[in-house]
């Protein structure tokens, strides 16, 4: 059984995501990661198990905080460095239309593996749009209100009161964000090509043509700007 | 067991602070100085090292003018402890007679506690990663003696006891207070949060002691507590188990369409 397709370097690819876009991806999976099964020792009703990996809870909370100052920093590291990119993702976000609707509508089906016929998608088709939308805004809570319980003295108590709930509401949607975000970016058949998108950072372009028709013609198709 | 508290009653108290010294010596707690900021209290609030303190504040009266009261403050040992419910290392219990107490080789100074006490009275404290709290001197009442404060209390303010006596004791204090002199005197910790085991006799209204008229759980804690935490975790297994379930139908699909080019969309 094949779990992913094979990454064939004798077609022609295009670039799907720059090395900084790649690099911040499996920083903040590694650091999102490490936060989420540190933190999951306490919201599991103290998982002794789980904090035993980390050397107990102390050593937990260790490691939870410095995987989210690394996170942080890679959070950072991704504005600062790939601020045109960010606004790319942000200005494809913002063109969520009819096509997206449908991709979503039909989605159910491709994801338990019937064939549906799509609509031309975008860079980031109506699922990544949602998944790009929640997941960033989720992290975003989780880190203010992470600082918020890590230095509660400096904030008011009202605030440090509401930061945890916050926390793990966010926690909670980011997981499940993650959980999909993962399956579908790998072992799910239909992605196909979008996993060397992100580890390799070129696709076929056969499959970009046909998986991501609006971005294609417009990046590297009739319609490119010629750049 | 009958419920064993302390009973304070602030009209007898001189505010001598012969409980706070006899409260760190007994759970040998070293001395922590704050920056004199303008009043006789020691410290600002209750603090790692510090379980117990007198409060002293002022305020003016339209009627009777200048009025100074004390307080001794510290925690409160409620019935039903918001900080027991949210501690997740289940650190703190009930004793059978009412003291609530910590397991400090099982506190992660998290600070869920702190936060969620309507006092905010359980304090970090930072060389240990602990969070920490009076103790209602548990280990000194399950051997037949009083907590160290109330045995050091010189004027009989404090008082250990059972509590149904010791509420006898203040209501009749309460009655005499208000006939001579003290019309507002009042008993604090009797209902208040469902009962607090910690009695109170105030000469004047609660607010006058900087102690929450109606204390209530703060509402964020309890919404996280008792809804968040418990009922949405179930997304995450959710995710999951679909993942699981779209991951075997694909393949069963795929082969029964004895298909093997990739479909759809990612």
């Amino acid at each position: 059984m094949q779990w992913i397709p094979e990454y064939k370097g004798d077609v022609p690819r295009v670039e799907r995501f720059n090395f900084l876009s790649r690099f911040t991806h499996w920083g903040h999976t590694v650091t999102f990661l490490l936060c989420l099964f540190t933190g999951l020792a306490l919201f599991l009703d103290s998982a002794d198990w789980l904090a035993a990996i980390f050397g107990g809870f102390h050593g937990a909370g260790l490691v939870h905080r410095i995987a989210a100052v690394a996170m942080t920093i890679v959070v950072a590291i991704f504005v600062v460095g790939n601020f045109k990119v960010l606004i790319a993702w942000i200005k494809d976000i913002l063109r969520f239309g009819l096509n997206d609707i449908i991709f979503i509508m039909k989605f159910p089906f491709e994801f338990l593996g019937f064939k549906v016929k799509i609509p031309p998608q975008t860079k980031f088709n109506g699922g990544e749009k949602g998944n790009s939308m929640l997941t960033p805004t989720a992290v975003i809570f989780l880190i203010l209100s992470g600082y918020i319980m890590w230095f509660p003295a400096i904030f008011p108590a009202g605030l440090v009161r509401l930061a945890y709930p916050i926390h793990d509401i966010s926690m909670v949607l980011a997981t499940f964000m993650v959980c999909m975000h993962g399956y579908l970016g790998s072992f799910h058949p239909g992605s196909g090509e979008s996993f060397w998108g992100m580890w390799k950072g070129t696709v076929r372009e056969d499959w970009a043509e046909h998986h991501h028709k609006t971005w294609y013609d417009e990046t590297y198709g009739d319609k490119a700007s010629g750049e | 067991m009958a419920r064993m508290t302390n009973l304070y009653d602030v009209s007898k108290c001189t505010a001598c602070r012969g409980c706070q010294v006899a409260c760190k010596d007994w759970n040998q707690l070293p001395a922590v100085i704050e920056p004199f900021t303008g009043n006789y209290q020691t410290h600002e609030s209750t603090n790692g090292d510090t379980y117990t303190i007198i409060k002293f504040m002022e305020h003016e009266d339209p009627v009777d003018g200048i009025q100074w009261n004390f307080l001794k403050f510290n925690c409160m040992h409620c019935f039903d402890p918001a900080c027991m419910d949210v501690c997740p290392q289940e650190a703190i219990t009930q004793t059978e007679w009412g003291a609530v107490i910590k397991d400090y080789d099982k506190c992660i100074g998290c600070q869920y506690c702190t936060y969620a006490c309507p006092f905010e009275i359980p304090k970090y404290r930072k060389r240990e990663d602990i969070v920490t709290k009076c103790t209602l001197c548990y280990e000194r009442v399950e051997e037949g003696l009083e907590p160290a404060c109330a045995r050091t209390c010189p004027t009989g303010a404090l008082t250990f006891g059972e509590r149904d006596q010791l509420l006898q004791v203040a209501e009749e204090r309460v009655k005499f207070l208000r006939a001579n002199g003290f019309p507002r005197a009042t008993i604090y910790g009797k209902l208040e949060l469902g009962g607090l085991n910690k009695l109170f006799v105030l000469t004047d209204t609660p607010d006058k002691f900087e102690l929450p008229i109606d204390p209530k759980v703060p509402g964020q804690i309890t919404f996280w507590q008792d809804w968040i935490q418990p009922y949405f975790g179930w997304l995450i297994p959710v995710a999951l188990a679909g993942s699981a379930v779209s991951f075997v139908t694909t393949r069963i699909l795929a082969n029964k369409n004895g298909d093997h080019t990739e479909g759809g969309h990612e």
